[in-house]
């Protein structure tokens, strides 16, 4: 057993620090660990008695398996010690590395005890072996080399519930199995907790608030005997509780309110955390939960729920850095997919499988690559654009609107069918119609008054040696403008040639057109074709030399967009349409400003439609003046020209225009050109673009089909607008593939593999779909051996602050053995045979007598079990840092409760993003809210990832780029001042203060006592009472002598002071209640 | 009750029982328990000293393994990529270049990012500044940097570092935690898991965010790049900020004094002991340390921070600029402050350096931001004896192309980012000064001598810290993962005194 000391790293909880013990502890140490030792396994049996899981994988893993394990790429001596077969296979040229049964022919046990260069570890590993160990290594092969397939690979088969002898403290069967153990320890369970404790902490533990004190009150004094078994209930049925189960969700699915890398813009998916709360709360099984987590998107008509839950892997960190390559991205979106998942779901380190087999698992390269295949066939593109609502994303209606936008469906489906029939029946209409048309019926359509500037553009070539020359109107006056060099021509759109930039040809420049004023309104656009996705300007007048002075009409890579700037990022303002511009097909874009300085004075026209908008930068407050001149293609005078794209009738307007003359623009020119054409020369198609257009403005039937959708439109929009956007997953049509990459390098590709899941787990049933809904319905089958089990111990960590298995992502090999398998194997079967049923798993655990027991420890319980892995006494462990902060919230009488909603901006330090975003980031500045959302759960504070709520962050709330399932919980002197400093602790214990002066009565015991209520669920005991009231009496003193001070503590904050209290009492008690705020009875569960 | 075995704790528990033995127990102890009681509690306490050991990094650290050179770092971090050739790597033959393209040869299949990959030409801008020879060395430096220049026989250049990363995530990432994904430890974390902490009234790991004066080119800097990565959270950096309190919620509200705060900490304090005698969990304790400890920050902190005692003589180092709060200049004089008192290692980040247009433009900003503080920073250490145990460390995390992107002119053009070779320096701490380490091509674009990876930097560096980067290893996800990764690295020995 003392093999445990040394190796150290197998002993579960705390006790890695003895690795390296020093030699004069050893025999201190090596009780504990031969405790910690007994603690690996539920079925502790004598010591002579080898086990392999127990006792010499963990030496096998820890010193050999790196070269002789699994991993082929890295196996020396082509020797694999992980297997019995291949262990006792005869070797080439010496002995079998195992021969059962005999240890002197054994090449390993040879080699382990050589005492030259042939010894097993080699130095070079710096790993050597103890003699205990080895002796154990030997004594098993000599005991026949008995191998076990790894425990948590073997589905688990539910244990008969042990007997006990103190059959009255049994509560439920996992008591049973925790005392079972206690008493093959010699050890006894604790006493109950008495009832303030108890009400404290399951209320902490189902809704993560602490209690009332009426609720306190109300439990105390039930005599029945079902008082706990009510409280539970009430408990479990209250809104709050999903909240708090979701927080632990939302470190596994990484969610998080911004893109994470590079600019780290805003991303809109609060509706997912949403729709995470109210699965709990309605308790979805997490049967039914798995599959629309992973596959929501791909149930048959999947419901809106449905498709908000898939966003799970929509929370994955990406990126849209300008020179990032498509496919480097691609792969590591799936490879954060398939490790989050096998994480979340296996308790598999799957990402160690990137570069090579897994090391100590049985999970291969091939493996992962075939499991990432299943998240490797989504629309998403590898560039978020940094938008909020980056594809594929759906509208999510707010609660109120549900009924009517989903009849607003119906509606638009009519006026679809209404609007297609009338485009079959209006022909012969148009037929007629057509016999007397001219031009001009069209043209009469467009703006009446004369543009700023015109170019037509439709020059050609010119004849042979003459220069180049474009016309164009500016200010009512016809100009004509040389070229240095002949420009290049296509065919045009609403005239016979186009205008054609490229980067050989001088693109056109023109020094008086377009020095607006930020302040004058403008209009501008043109017909645009273009051949590629880049960055550029269509027109600009804009200096780039100087911070990108002027205005353009911008492309981003393929969303056109509009720049203001005086100086770019500070002083500018920049509006990008959703909408595409698409490759190959002339395009009308088109841009109104009203002068008013702000994003909301801009529209973005594509085709004739306005619209919708990211606003990239609303800040512009200086001149937009520049002396660089008007060019096509480019900005001035060193942007990169855009090459290859045709332009058309470019247009300036020194007026905003109304959207039904931008539509008459994008629709008029066109069908005037075409009916100008003779009828043989009109190509295939053109006809119906000039019955496009006629149907639209001359015939009423359609007119009226058209209202009434345009109508419907506006509602829908407007329910979008009252709305959100989730991000959801959706497959391609194509069926999946991935790619082995040699060393994981994305531009490395090896074999071709599809969807499957692990070998080494249970096959999926042939009649599944090979996607992600197959997977899930596979995850979640009774033979898989690992996600009951997982996810029991992922909610058991919830509670007892630690799993049976400590490693709750890691149920590998190199993982830590179950503390209690018995018990993880009873639960999780039960669980599923349950049918995955959640609130009563933790009914179940709040329920039992181990969960019920007292925290009060003895020294040498503690010397024994320092980590509570036996569970001798009750659950106690610092609180998340939401908790934290909730917590005093709730005491203070501060707390909003409000179910959902948008991420809010509670207090934080000024210059907390600023120090990290880059100036263009949406999330560079942080903007507190006022009001009720500086009061919200904490759930709800925005997440940056680049820089993670301050406080929250200091107390180990994890940065959400990455999945996290078990959080790290130190204790630092940073915390203590996050606690004692923090505005929003300070204002929380002056409100808590100010309750006591207003509600506690008129002593100073009675009000302390009501603080004590609300923080600690009980009343001061007399010495804590003595304590407190002389210091009391002393801050009164101080701030009696210091009013000023009084009044500055007393107005930290946002929400207001009560006037009518003296200010010194109300600095005095203020005090107290940030004392007793940090006190470690309230810090703790 | 067992009998307990003898023990021969190390000596901080000693301390650690003394102090609380003195003051808990025989101070409060008689109102609470016996004496007996006392012994009982004797292994408790331990496990709480051994808490408060791990958790104050004073205790048991995996190093140094050998002597270490250096105790303690300044790292500059140029985020964005400084223009090598324009700065360090003088490339006198590229003037017959100008306006040609970068020949295939050189080139060599090299992938570039996508923001020059669609580029029709490659035209070669050789460097427009004038560079000098300065020092014994002889190193070549650019008129950019005369204060620099001045120091050149302090310093170690490296002209051959090179990286797999061609974008700024990726590649700080990678500079930082010598991996391209995020998640890992960096630097700063290896080495406070590594050696703890000097001083533990300060934080052991500092990160310094430096305001640039050219606002163009600025990249993302992400918490995540001083996070402890899969090391416990002690080992994260503590970003000291320019503005508000040095140190997040470091000072106290409005109206509170450090005796109104000592008169609280007291009472938690009583009630904690209270609650501990009841409940016995060390963890209590550890938190009694830990407030304690935030309260001395409080008073050490601000007195880090506070130059207003620093003699003019300072400011003839520094530069006028180290007056003005969040400049670079003031961040290097901060840092010596703190490696003076016993921070373990300073990062320093200096932003804006990503030059993909108008170098003539920004350069001279980024370099004027940077040089004097530099040479004095080496100057003011030198002059109180501290650089011989400190090394200071300069550099971005990748290089610049010798081609332009965008439009080139004689006196302007830009560069986008190059992988296969950038300049980095170090100075003190072990650092061989006047060493002029590694040779590019005569396009600054491949390096054709003396080859530095990012591992073979960093197992240089921890070497000098007195880490074995082999050895220095820890478990998570079953692996004994290291700053320098699975590959093989090499330390640099000609680049150590």
């Amino acid at each position: 057993m003392i093999l445990f000391v040394n190796t150290g790293k197998y002993i579960p909880s705390g006790l890695k620090v003895l690795a390296c013990p020093r030699p004069a502890s050893f025999l201190r140490l090596s009780t504990v660990a031969l405790l910690a030792a007994t603690l690996s396994t539920s079925t502790a049996s004598t010591a002579s008695k080898i086990e392999y899981n127990r006792d010499i994988r963990p030496i096998l893993s820890e010193n050999c398996f790196a070269c002789h394990g699994a991993d082929s790429a890295s196996r020396k001596a082509n020797l694999r010690l992980d297997h019995f077969e291949q262990a006792i296979a005869p070797r080439k040229d010496s002995q079998a590395a195992i021969v059962a049964g005999k240890p002197k022919e054994s090449l390993l046990v040879r080699r382990i005890l050589a005492t030259d260069d042939d010894i097993m570890p080699p130095a070079k590993t710096h790993k050597t072996l103890t003699a205990e160990q080895k002796d154990l290594l030997t004594r098993w092969v000599a005991e026949g080399a008995k191998y076990q397939p790894h425990w948590s690979f073997v589905a688990p088969v539910k244990p008969a519930v042990p007997q006990v002898k103190n059959k009255l403290w049994v509560h439920n069967p996992l008591d049973n199995f925790v005392l079972a153990r206690l008493e093959k320890e010699g050890l006894k369970p604790s006493p109950e907790a008495d009832r303030r404790t108890l009400a404290r902490r399951v209320t902490l533990d189902l809704i993560g608030l602490p209690p009332k004190p009426e609720e306190v009150e109300a439990f105390v004094k039930d005599s029945s005997p079902n008082a706990y078994e009510k409280l539970v209930d009430r408990l479990l049925a209250r809104p709050e509780y999903g909240e708090h189960r979701g927080h632990y969700w939302l470190d596994a699915a990484r969610y998080g309110d911004t893109h994470g890398i590079h600019i780290d813009n805003y991303r809109e998916m609060w509706s997912y955390r949403e729709s995470v709360i109210k699965a709990f709360n309605r308790n979805q099984h997490f049967d039914q939960f798995t599959i629309e987590q992973l596959a929501g998107d791909l149930l048959p008509d999947a419901t809106l729920e449905q498709q908000v839950a898939s966003g799970f892997n929509r929370c994955n960190i990406t990126t849209s850095e300008g020179g990032s390559i498509d496919e480097e991205y691609f792969v590591l979106y799936a490879r954060d997919r398939t490790d989050t998942t096998a994480r979340v779901w296996l308790g598999l380190t799957a990402g160690c499988a990137v570069c090579h087999d897994h090391k100590f698992d049985p999970f291969t390269q091939k493996d992962f690559y075939s499991l990432s295949a299943y998240f490797n066939n989504i629309t998403q593109a590898a560039m978020d654009l940094n938008a909020k609502d980056t594809p594929p994303a759906v509208v999510v209606p707010a609660d109120t609107d549900r009924g009517e936008w989903d009849a607003l469906q119906q509606k638009l489906k009519a006026d679809e069918k209404r609007i297609a029939l009338r485009r079959d029946a209006g022909k012969s209409d148009f037929t007629n119609w057509m016999g007397t048309a001219t031009p001009k019926l069209f043209t009469d359509r467009l703006p009446q008054d004369k543009p700023y500037f015109h170019a037509l553009l439709n020059e050609g070539e010119p004849a042979t040696n003459e220069p180049q020359t474009i016309t164009y109107l500016l200010k009512g006056e016809t100009n004509k403008l040389t070229l240095k060099t002949n420009a290049a021509w296509q065919a045009g759109h609403v005239a016979s040639k186009a205008f054609q930039v490229n980067s050989k040809t001088n693109p056109v420049a023109i020094a008086e057109v377009g020095d607006f004023a930020r302040d004058e309104a403008f209009s501008y656009g043109a017909w645009v074709y273009r051949t590629k996705d880049t960055y550029g300007a269509f027109f600009s007048r804009m200096d780039d030399t100087q911070n990108n002075r002027g205005w353009d009409l911008w492309l981003v890579i393929n969303q056109p967009a509009m720049n203001l700037v005086n100086k770019w990022p500070d002083d500018c303002l920049k509006v990008i349409s959703k909408k595409e511009v698409p490759l190959n097909r002339w395009t009308h874009v088109f841009v109104t400003y009203d002068g008013s300085c702000k994003a909301s004075g801009v529209k973005i026209y594509v085709d004739g439609k306005s619209q919708i908008t990211t606003v990239e930068a609303d800040r512009l407050k200086s001149s937009i003046h520049t002396t660089v001149p008007f060019r096509l293609g480019q900005r001035s005078p060193d942007g990169a020209p855009v090459d290859g794209f045709g332009i058309q009738d470019v247009r300036i307007y020194d007026r905003v225009l109304a959207p039904e003359e931008v539509q008459s623009l994008a629709e008029n020119l066109r069908a005037a050109y075409l009916l100008g054409k003779s009828a043989e020369r009109r190509k295939a198609g053109e006809n119906d673009e000039v019955y496009e257009c006629w149907l639209k403005n001359f015939d009423e039937e359609y007119q009226d089909a058209m209202d009434v959708n345009v109508k419907h439109e506006k509602i829908a929009t407007e329910i979008q607008a009252r709305g959100t956007e989730a991000l959801v997953m959706a497959e391609r049509t194509n069926s999946a593939v991935a790619y082995v990459l040699f060393r994981g390098d994305y531009d490395k590709r090896r074999d071709k593999v599809t969807p499957a899941t692990p070998a080494a787990l249970p096959p999926m049933p042939a009649d599944y779909p090979s996607n992600r809904l197959g997977f899930a319905k596979w995850l979640v089958r009774p033979e898989n051996p690992l996600t009951a089990r997982v996810t029991v111990n992922r909610f058991w960590e919830e509670v007892f602050g630690a799993g049976i298995v400590k490693t709750a992502g890691d149920f590998g090999v190199m993982g830590e053995l179950p503390s209690n398998q018995a018990l993880l194997d009873w639960l999780a079967v039960d669980f599923r045979e349950s049918g995955w049923d959640m609130k009563r798993f933790f009914r179940q655990v709040v329920m039992s007598a181990t969960y019920r027991q007292s925290v009060a420890t003895t020294p040498d319980l503690m010397a024994r079990d320092p980590d509570n892995r036996l569970l001798a006494r009750g659950p106690r462990f610092r609180m998340d840092a939401e908790m934290i902060r909730d917590y005093d919230l709730a005491a203070s009488g501060l707390l909003v409760q409000k179910i959902g909603g948008p991420s809010v901006r509670p207090y934080q330090p000024d210059g907390v993003w600023e120090a990290v975003a880059m100036d263009v980031s949406n999330t560079r500045y942080y903007k507190r809210d006022e009001g009720e959302n500086l009061y919200r759960r904490s759930l709800y504070t925005f997440w940056k990832r680049a820089a993670p709520p301050a406080s929250m962050d200091i107390f180990n709330a994890p940065s959400r780029e990455t999945c996290t399932v078990r959080r790290e919980r130190t204790n630092t002197p940073l915390q203590a001042l996050v606690t004692m400093n923090d505005t929003q602790f300070i204002e929380a214990a002056r409100n808590l203060a100010q309750l006591a002066l207003k509600q506690g009565g008129t002593k100073d015991r009675d009000r302390l006592d009501f603080m004590a209520k609300r923080l600690l669920a009980r009343s001061l005991r007399p010495s804590e009472r003595k304590t407190t009231q002389t210091a009391l009496k002393a801050f009164l003193a101080q701030y009696q002598a210091e009013p000023k001070a009084a009044k500055a503590l007393i107005s930290v904050g946002a929400s207001k002071a009560d006037e009518t209290l003296d200010q010194p009492t109300f600095a005095a008690y203020t005090m107290i209640a940030n004392a007793l705020m940090n006190l470690d009875e309230v810090l703790n569960k | 009750m067992k009998p307990f075995p003898q023990f021969n704790p190390h000596p901080v528990f000693k301390d650690y029982v003394r102090y609380e033995t003195r003051r808990q127990f025989f101070k409060h102890g008689a109102s609470f328990m016996g004496a007996a009681a006392l012994g009982m509690l004797a292994p408790k306490m331990l496990q709480a000293a051994e808490k408060v050991a791990r958790a104050s990094a004073t205790g048991k650290t995996p190093g140094p393994h050998f002597a270490p050179k250096a105790k303690k770092v300044i790292y500059l971090h140029m985020v964005g990529g400084p223009p090598q050739m324009d700065m360090f790597d003088y490339k006198p033959v590229m003037k017959d270049y100008y306006d040609k393209d970068l020949p295939e040869s050189v080139r060599n299949g090299q992938r570039l990012t996508t923001m020059t990959s669609g580029q029709t030409r490659f035209p070669i801008a050789p460097s427009m500044y004038k560079f000098t020879q300065h020092g014994k060395s002889g190193m070549w430096i650019t008129e950019l940097l005369p204060w620099t220049a001045k120091a050149v026989d302090d310093i170690c250049f490296i002209r051959s570092m090179h990286t797999e990363a061609i974008n700024h995530e990726p590649a700080i990432c990678y500079m930082q935690t010598g991996n391209q994904i995020t998640g890992r430890p960096c630097l700063g974390s290896w080495a406070s898991y590594g050696l703890g902490a000097i001083n533990r009234d300060l934080p052991t790991f500092v990160v310094l965010m430096a305001k640039s004066t050219n606002l163009e080119g600025n990249q993302a800097i992400s918490g995540r790049l001083w996070s402890s990565g899969y090391l416990s959270g002690e080992h994260a950096g503590v970003l000291f900020r320019s503005g508000g309190d040095p140190i997040l919620y470091i000072n106290n509200p409005d109206g509170v004094d450090t005796k109104a705060r000592r008169q609280m900490l007291d009472v938690v304090k009583a009630m904690n002991q209270m609650n501990f005698h009841e409940v016995g969990d060390p963890e209590t304790h550890t938190r009694i340390e830990q407030f304690e400890l935030a309260f001395r920050m409080q008073s050490s902190v601000p007195e880090l921070t506070d130059t207003s005692k620093e003699p003019e003589s300072t400011y003839q180092l520094y530069g006028e600029e180290a007056k003005k709060p969040g400049t670079f200049a003031q961040t290097a004089l901060l840092a010596r402050r703190m490696v003076e008192r016993g921070v373990r290692f300073v990062q320093i980040y200096h932003n804006n350096w990503d030059t993909h247009g108008n170098v003539a433009g920004r350069l001279p900003l980024q370099c004027k931001d940077i040089d004097r503080a530099c040479y004095g920073l080496i100057q003011d250490l030198k002059q109180r004896g501290l650089l011989d145990d400190t090394l200071v460390i300069w550099g971005g995390e990748f290089g610049r192309t010798i081609y332009s992107q965008g439009g080139l002119t004689k006196d302007n053009y830009g560069r986008d980012h190059h992988p296969r070779c950038f300049t980095m320096w170090m100075a003190g701490g072990g650092s061989k000064p006047g060493t002029v380490y590694g040779e590019t091509d005569d396009f600054s674009y491949n390096i054709i001598k003396d080859p530095v990876h990012i591992h073979d930097f960093h197992a240089t560096v921890l070497n000098l810290l007195g880490m074995d980067h082999e050895r220095f290893t820890f478990r998570h996800q079953g692996l004994d993962q290291r700053l320098t990764g699975v590959e093989p690295a090499r330390v640099v020995r000609e680049l150590i005194v």
